[in-house]
């Protein structure tokens, strides 16, 4: 009889699990419109720290704190762009320099 | 559609991306070690769907600014 049960058990704690796993995915609006996503985020970004905070004293470990890296990937990739433009810009009369640099330097050795 | 709009758009694209994308990935981790014995097809599959979810939003979220909306009074 128990024999024959647990298979059953087995399976209907598999459905459970991952019927689980949709359905806070779905109610904490993961997959809703790309507003409720972006908002999703918002509050994940901010709960992250604390949560961190009350596990470490959870555990009674001491992280080192981590220092407050001020890094804005959208900065960083802008300052790229125009560091890559400007220096496209650049580009055809740097070449023209270094080439009547390299001609003189080619004829200096020739003399 | 103004420059400034037009940024908070792709901005709002990208991190729904990013939220499909992991939801994806993890949905299918959770199925694929359940029911598919920790075979790699779930995990594509979830973040695959994922990733066109967002992809499908932005898009209709793109789109928006040019379509007549019904809460919008038409003048005669």
């Amino acid at each position: 009889m128990a024999a024959k049960l647990l298979p059953v058990v087995k399976l209907a704690t598999k459905v459970g699990i991952a019927g689980g796993a949709v359905y806070v995915a779905y109610d904490s609006g993961l997959l809703g419109g790309s507003e409720q996503g972006s908002e999703a985020l918002q509050k994940a970004r901010a709960a992250v720290p604390p949560a961190i905070e009350e596990w470490m004293k959870y555990f009674g470990l001491q992280l080192p704190t981590i220092p407050n890296i001020e890094f804005s990937p959208v900065q960083a990739w802008n300052s790229g762009v125009r560091w890559s433009i400007s220096r496209l810009s650049e580009a055809p009369t740097k070449a023209g320099e270094m080439t009547t640099q390299g001609v003189q330097y080619v004829r200096e050795l020739l003399k | 559609m103004s420059e400034r709009e037009l940024g908070r758009k792709l901005d709002r694209c990208l991190a729904d991306g990013v939220i499909k994308l992991g939801t994806g990935l993890g949905l299918g981790i959770v199925f694929s070690v359940l029911f598919f014995k920790r075979h790699t097809w779930p995990i594509s599959l979830g973040s695959g769907a994922g990733l066109g979810m967002a992809y499908s939003n932005c898009q209709n979220d793109l789109r928006s600014h040019y379509l007549l909306h019904r809460n919008q009074k038409v003048e005669r």
